[in-house]
């Protein structure tokens, strides 16, 4: 007994090594032979001639008949042409090549050939033994996790020494460390989601230099995975940090999508951030908001983060690796936000082989390219655009009011207004976003890798026209009409490794932000015989720039300490602008400052069950002249091997905020400004956060709970003075509102991680209230606040189709009424009617809840793997009509009130390629 | 089991932790039965307070229900006189030397249980209000030029007190243009303490005959012109008041004023 599993275990640790040799040798062997026989009587012979395993089901395979002469021809090529002669799959994994009639048959084949294999397990040879008795004992050796296929880098990839405590998580950059490893004879083994395991065993030779570990992808149809504490699947948490998610984009398509597979959007399903704001692609993390989110893409801050009003998130998920949210008391390494942080990691592009997609939705096209340009660079190209069918339409006039009429009658009156009566048909403005990404890796030497990354993104709603000339003496009349917003950005990084166990990333990062909006009438009057030009109308502008350096320092010193530190430097300038009439300029804000710090923490394992992470972070702020301290600490406690206690607590601060400025007719406006001190303060932020969870291999289960103390919020008003008729006379004036709030909740997380059914249901009970003078001396429950929160996601994998169900539910949303109103005549003799506005949000919107459902048909090469999909996303199923906020307007003084919905019954189809 | 038992306490430990912090104040509102108050007083006219009920949302009158048989009491800080209601809901006090500049007056009377009242101070009449022009022409019809100054307005203002300038049409009644038909004749413009203000065509909807008042007004005047009257159930906003326990305004101004013609 005790022999076969030694023959068994054997068995196992070669694998991942027999895997790689089994696709060469599909690659580099050529047969030239005639075949005339069943199709496993010409497997048995490949076996027999190449030495290779075939696994399959003789009842089934019999029934196939191969008459076919090979001339040359690879054995890829081979089996790619009789599995495709006869509808079958191929797909090799460990040293073992399946022939599938069904996809879904792996699994099973995979049990039978185990069975079959323990069998005859004592005919077996035992393979790859150390060749040697061990010469080296406690080493330590490095390398890096990369794919395969790509040469990707792995993060957060798994790396263990079997039968030793040593396990590591890579980072970023795919890089692993062990100290003091007993022998060179050791078997390591790599996980990571949506790969094949890889074992290998070390000897002398390997362990001179840093080993590059390279894994294979796992069958894409498949959902299970055997070894305890694995990641797979969209959503993963990790047990044992507090409250972090990691997201998968690659298997994005499995979840209902709105047109494009939304990294963002799919965080909101997942507990503790906010499912119900159809209006915002940021999150609202723990009751905060998304301005309080700090997103970093490839080293650089992001400012937009979403494109049409909200409704998708600005980064192409074909161009991300990897997303993890830190929904609170997060690391040392990030600051400058209150709430949350959201770090998403590029493509490096693939260095192997040059592939292309696309996906096509009823909204957009994606396209993407990556390939690798000579032996030590590769190049990533991605590019989406949307185009203004039904789809974009439905969704830009649910938070864009703004029509044109479809002729050019009566002219002048620009804004028809929702259900403005009397310009005849109204069309939406012409209106479209696109967002570009390329990434150029270049590997100067093994230590040493540059990568320029690049991004933009803007939204254009342009509903610019010529008007009529209604009178004879004005020779030509337009109406410039255009809101634009978006980024450019771009940054270069320097990874180097200093050593076996020090390596770094330094970054030089440009980020910029703009929004403007410009609606202006000109043209040219002919007045007393001359040529008069004209222009009047608005021109509001907000433009952020922000040039950063900051460089990351890891040196793990032992197995069982790592100290991360590094530094950082911003110069922000931000301009802020409302003229009138070209001339006048109401708002004009042109800000600069500076930003620079940097931060040191310890991670720390004393006891292979308790890891404790303290950390501190500092920042001098030229704003208010002031050095602020931002201590953190994280630790987690591992009962046993399903038990784990963790918490989180630090102090954050931010530096910059986000104001929206309402506008019900042509969508709200964002706008950034840097805090200064006083009128703006600088926001301050307390975390007290702990939970526990216990995993199996079945299921995970998360509890966390969060308090937070917030002080230094801003919200921002425009106020308007002046009734006089014509845009004329109004003057503005902003005011900020500043205020404190806290948050509270917890969060209870139940998944499901194997199997063909795989999900998760979540539950928010949270309270947000925040206190500003303006509204009062008692604290109100803040906008975003919602008291209960259920999600309840579902996938299910059958053959080559992907099912899933998302429901959402959720409190409905605060918000303020009037309770009755009131009119009273001006001095100049003008009425104004008044509400006497009830207490701030006392009131709920009706509960939010919506069901939304997918259908994904994946397409596959004849070796199994992904070609692309075709699918059916159906958005709001039963078409509920959830209220986003109520409006309450004067017409003849009564009060009309309105209700302004949220998407209803949306359905889009897509087709994604791979080749 | 005993593992169980920690994460249960730790449940329990964090929602009561949650519950015990979700007591809620109930944050100020005023009360839908607060009496809406309209009062401007200017020396050399009778006082004048008139007094509404709030109207419910769906109404479709233009002003509330008149408020009747009330103590309405107004003090100049020495003497206290009564008001008598003239007509229903309008209290008066024609004594027209009662206002003069510089006193504080307050307005007081009981309503319904609430004790109302509300201070204002008598500004000084405006000084040296002159106009670069008589009037202005505008060619009609055109969009262009409305930006363009045609006139200036100044006076004095050393101390950068708050002064309004109303736009009143006398006998104005061409439009300007085809748009301006259904605009207001009237309108009323901040100076933002300044000591001139530089006239445009914007104001002018019609053509005729104009009286261009400058009053000096005081700052809760200013609060009241100034608020935005926001629509949206997420931005609804207190329309600022002077009055304790009620709305509306009640607020002292003296005006100065200059014939302008807009042709």
């Amino acid at each position: 007994m005790r022999k076969l599993l030694l023959a068994l275990l054997f068995t196992g640790l070669a694998t991942g090594v027999f895997a790689q040799q089994t696709q060469k040798t599909l690659k580099k062997v050529y047969v030239s032979k005639l075949f005339t026989c069943s199709l496993d009587l010409m497997l048995d012979t490949l076996a027999k001639d190449y030495h290779l395993k075939f696994v399959f089901e003789r009842d089934s395979i019999s029934k196939y008949h191969v008459v076919d002469h090979f001339l040359n021809e690879s054995l890829k090529n081979v089996l790619d042409q009789v599995c495709s002669n006869n509808h079958l799959h191929y797909w090799v994994e460990s040293d073992k090549i399946y022939i599938l009639e069904n996809t879904d048959d792996l699994a099973r084949l995979k049990k039978m050939d185990m069975l079959w294999t323990a069998a005859a397990a004592t005919h077996l040879t035992p393979v790859e033994l150390p060749k040697s008795p061990p010469k080296n004992f406690n080493f330590s050796v490095s390398g890096k996790v990369i794919d395969q296929s790509t040469g990707e880098s792995l993060p957060a990839a798994t790396v263990r020494v079997l039968n030793t405590p040593l396990s590591f998580s890579t980072g970023a950059d795919g890089l692993f460390v062990f100290f003091n490893v007993p022998a060179d004879t050791c078997v390591v083994e790599a996980s990571y989601s949506g790969y094949q395991t890889y074992r290998f065993r070390l000897d002398a030779e390997k362990i001179k230099n840093s080993i590059t570990v390279e894994m294979l992808p796992a069958l894409n149809t498949l959902n299970e995975i055997t070894i305890l504490g694995k990641k797979s699947g969209v959503m993963n948490t990790d047990a044992k940090k507090v409250g972090v998610l990691q997201l998968t984009p690659a298997s994005l398509d499995k979840l209902p999508n709105m047109g494009e597979k939304d990294v963002l959007k799919a965080f909101q399903l997942m507990p503790g951030v906010s499912g119900t704001n159809e209006s915002s692609s940021g999150a609202y993390v723990r009751g905060g908001t998304p301005d309080q989110n700090l997103v970093v893409f490839d080293g650089f801050t992001v400012y937009q983060v979403d494109h049409l009003y909200g409704f998708f998130g600005a980064f192409n998920a074909n161009a991300v690796k990897d997303v993890q949210l830190y929904k609170g008391g997060f690391s040392a390494k990030y600051g400058g936000r209150l709430s949350s942080v959201t770090e998403i990691t590029g493509k490096d592009g693939n260095a192997k082989q040059a592939t292309f997609g696309v996906d096509l939705s009823l909204l957009s096209l994606n396209v993407f390219a990556e390939t690798p340009v000579n032996d030590k660079s590769s190049l990533l190209l991605a590019f989406r655009r949307s185009y203004q069918g039904p789809l974009y339409d439905k969704i830009f006039k649910q938070f864009n009011a703004t029509t044109i009429p479809a002729t050019g009658s009566g002219g002048g009156g620009g804004f028809g207004g929702g259900g403005g009566g009397g310009f005849g048909q109204q069309v939406t403005p012409a209106s479209h976003f696109y967002d570009a990404d390329a990434r150029y890796t270049y590997h100067l030497n093994t230590n040493n890798t540059l990568a320029l990354s690049f991004y933009t993104g803007t939204d254009k709603t342009d509903n610019s026209r010529d008007l009529p000339s209604f009178n004879s003496s004005i020779i030509s009349n337009s109406i410039t009409d255009y809101t634009k917003y978006g980024n450019l950005s771009g940054s270069l990084k320097w990874s180097s490794v200093w050593g076996k166990n020090v390596h770094s990333n330094t970054y030089v990062t440009y980020s910029s932000y703009f929004n403007d909006r410009n609606r202006t009438n000109s043209g040219v009057n002919y007045v007393s015989g001359n040529d008069v030009a004209f222009s009047n109308g608005t021109v509001e502008t907000n433009d952020l720039k922000d040039f950063s350096a900051k460089t990351e320092w890891d040196w793990q010193i032992s197995n069982t300490l790592k100290l991360l530190y590094g530094g950082f430097a911003t110069h922000q300038q931000i301009n802020y602008e409302y003229t009138q009439n070209d001339t006048n300029k109401l708002i004009s804000q042109h800000n600069k400052t500076f930003l620079g710090g940097g931060y040191a923490e310890i991670e720390y394992d004393p006891t292979g069950k308790l890891h404790i992470q303290p950390g501190m972070r500092t920042t001098w702020f030229q704003e208010t002249g002031k050095q602020y301290f931002e201590p953190r600490f994280s630790a987690s406690y591992t009962l046993n091997d399903h038990f784990t206690l963790k918490a989180a607590t630090g102090q954050f601060y931010q530096f910059i905020n986000q104001v929206t400025r309402q506008d019900v007719l042509n969508g709200n406006r964002n706008f950034w400004v840097i805090s200064d001190g006083s009128t703006i303060p600088v926001g301050m932020a307390r975390h007290y956060m702990g939970g526990a969870s216990y995993e199996n291999d079945q299921f995970l289960i998360n509890v966390e709970g969060y308090y937070k103390t917030l002080s230094g919020l801003t919200q921002y008003t425009i106020k308007q003075q002046g009734f006089g008729p014509g845009s004329g006379n109004a003057t503005i004036e902003q005011a900020f509102y500043t205020g404190q709030g806290n948050a509270k909740g917890i969060e209870v997380l139940l998944q499901k991680k194997l199997g063909q059914y795989t999900g998760w249901l979540s539950y928010t009970l949270a309270n947000t209230q925040n206190k500003f003078a303006v509204y009062g001396n008692s604290y109100y429950p803040a906008d975003q606040d919602v008291t209960h929160e259920f999600k309840s996601i579902n996938m299910y994998h059958y053959d080559r189709w992907n099912f899933s169900a998302v429901f959402i539910f959720s409190t409905g949303h605060p918000y303020t009424v009037p309770l009755s109103s009131y009119t009273i005549t001006g001095a100049d003799g003008n009425k104004t009617t008044a509400f006497n506005v009830g207490a701030k949000n006392a009131e709920r919107l009706p509960n939010y809840h919506r069901l939304d459902l997918s259908a994904t048909y994946d397409l596959l090469k004849i070796n199994g793997n992904k070609t692309g999909s075709i699918g059916l996303s159906l958005f709001n199923v039963y078409n509920h009509k959830n209220i986003w906020y109520r409006e309450y307007q004067v017409q003849n003084y009564q009060v009309i009130t309105t209700d302004v919905t949220y998407l209803g019954f949306t359905p889009n189809l897509t087709l994604s390629l791979r080749w | 089991m005993v593992i169980k038992k920690h994460i249960s306490i730790i449940i329990i430990l964090l929602t009561v932790t949650i519950l015990s912090a979700c007591t809620k104040d109930n944050p100020d509102t005023k009360s839908t039965t607060l009496p809406v108050i309209e009062s401007y007083l200017m020396p050399g006219q009778p006082v004048v307070v008139k007094l509404y009920q709030q109207k419910s949302l769906t109404d479709t009158a233009v002003y509330g229900a008149h408020i009747t048989g009330m103590k309405v009491y107004i003090s100049d800080g020495s003497q206290k006189v009564q008001l008598t209601e003239s007509t229903s809901g309008v209290y008066t006090y024609t004594n027209l030397t009662f206002l003069v500049t510089g006193k504080t007056y307050s307005l007081q009377f009981n309503y319904l249980g609430y004790n109302v009242t509300a201070s204002t101070v008598m500004p000084a009449k405006p000084v040296n209000f002159v106009s670069q022009y008589p009037g202005i022409t505008i060619v009609s019809g055109t969009p262009g030029n409305r930006g363009t100054v045609l006139n200036l307005f100044s006076w004095s203002n050393p101390d950068s007190l708050n002064h309004v300038l109303v736009i009143k049409g006398v006998s104005a009644t061409v439009p300007v243009n085809s748009f301006s038909s259904d605009k207001p004749l009237n309108s009323q413009i901040n100076t933002n303490r300044a000591s001139y203000y530089n006239l445009t065509a914007s104001p002018f909807a019609y053509l005729g005959a104009y009286q261009i008042i400058l009053l000096r007004v005081n700052q809760e005047y200013i609060n009241l012109l100034n608020n935005n009257t926001r629509t949206s159930s997420q931005d609804l906003n207190q329309v600022p008041t002077n009055i304790v326990n009620g709305f509306g305004i009640f607020t002292a101004m003296q005006a100065d004023t200059l014939n302008f013609t807009v042709l």
